[in-house]
């Protein structure tokens, strides 16, 4: 998204799949929702992507980028 | 720092080439007209998803599109894309459309209004030039025809 400017974009620090949360949890589907949508007034020219600081995890692993990157390069 | 996914994709997706990143031809920009809570909202994705009676994708480089009426059940989801990223998001949909969300966020007004249809295409498509000149021009066509001020687009 960096080396392809969209006209607004936001950060969400998920796993690519996952961009409101886990499965069932409405309150994050919800509230990210809403961090993006309030993120529109304050654009004013491509390629700025504020980050929303979502953490997916609640003690700040990183752990599931290794299991992504597994699933990504599984076979089928 | 943010997961670096393009050496992963170049990896999956090895003997074929790895992805070219293309910038649109033309601008993109546009004004925003209104604010969010007088908005009438729509959402893209590129998880070719669709309802269950609506025709499949194909797998790979399909350039059709799919209206999904913004009053959907989300029970009637299904997720043609390929990657493998598709068992979590294929639970609960809504992790990567957030249709139930947007229609909290209306009923509780914080955007104006929802679109009568949500739009799903297939992402990762490497047919750059029609997706910019085929693809994209009819999806704004339908976004324009339900008249829609913003369009939310979750990536896939």
């Amino acid at each position: 998204m960096v080396k392809v400017p969209a006209p607004r974009a936001v950060f969400v620090d998920y796993p690519v799949g996952r961009t409101f949360g886990h499965p069932g949890d409405h309150r994050k589907q919800e509230e990210i929702l809403t961090l993006a949508l309030a993120e529109l007034a304050n654009f004013t020219e491509p390629g700025q992507i504020p980050d929303l600081h979502c953490q997916w995890d609640a003690g700040g692993s990183r752990s599931w980028e290794e299991e992504l990157r597994t699933l990504l390069l599984s076979d089928r | 720092m943010a997961l670096e996914y393009l050496p992963i994709m170049a990896q999956s997706s090895a003997p074929k080439p790895p992805r070219v990143l293309v910038s649109p031809s033309k601008p993109s920009w546009c004004a925003v007209e209104k604010p969010v809570n007088q908005s009438r909202v729509a959402l893209l994705t590129s998880a070719a998803l669709r309802l269950n009676r609506q025709e499949p994708f194909a797998p790979g480089e399909d350039l059709t599109y799919r209206l999904i009426p913004s009053d959907s059940k989300t029970s009637d989801i299904v997720i043609d894309h390929h990657s493998r990223i598709g068992p979590v998001p294929r639970q609960n949909p809504e992790i990567v459309f957030p249709m139930a969300a947007l229609a909290s966020l209306a009923a509780k007004r914080i955007v104006g209004s929802l679109s009568p249809i949500h739009v799903s295409f297939m992402g990762g498509v490497r047919r750059h030039h029609e997706v910019e000149n085929e693809l994209a021009p009819a999806i704004a066509r339908e976004l324009k025809q339900a008249t829609v001020d913003l369009a939310l687009l979750v990536p896939y």
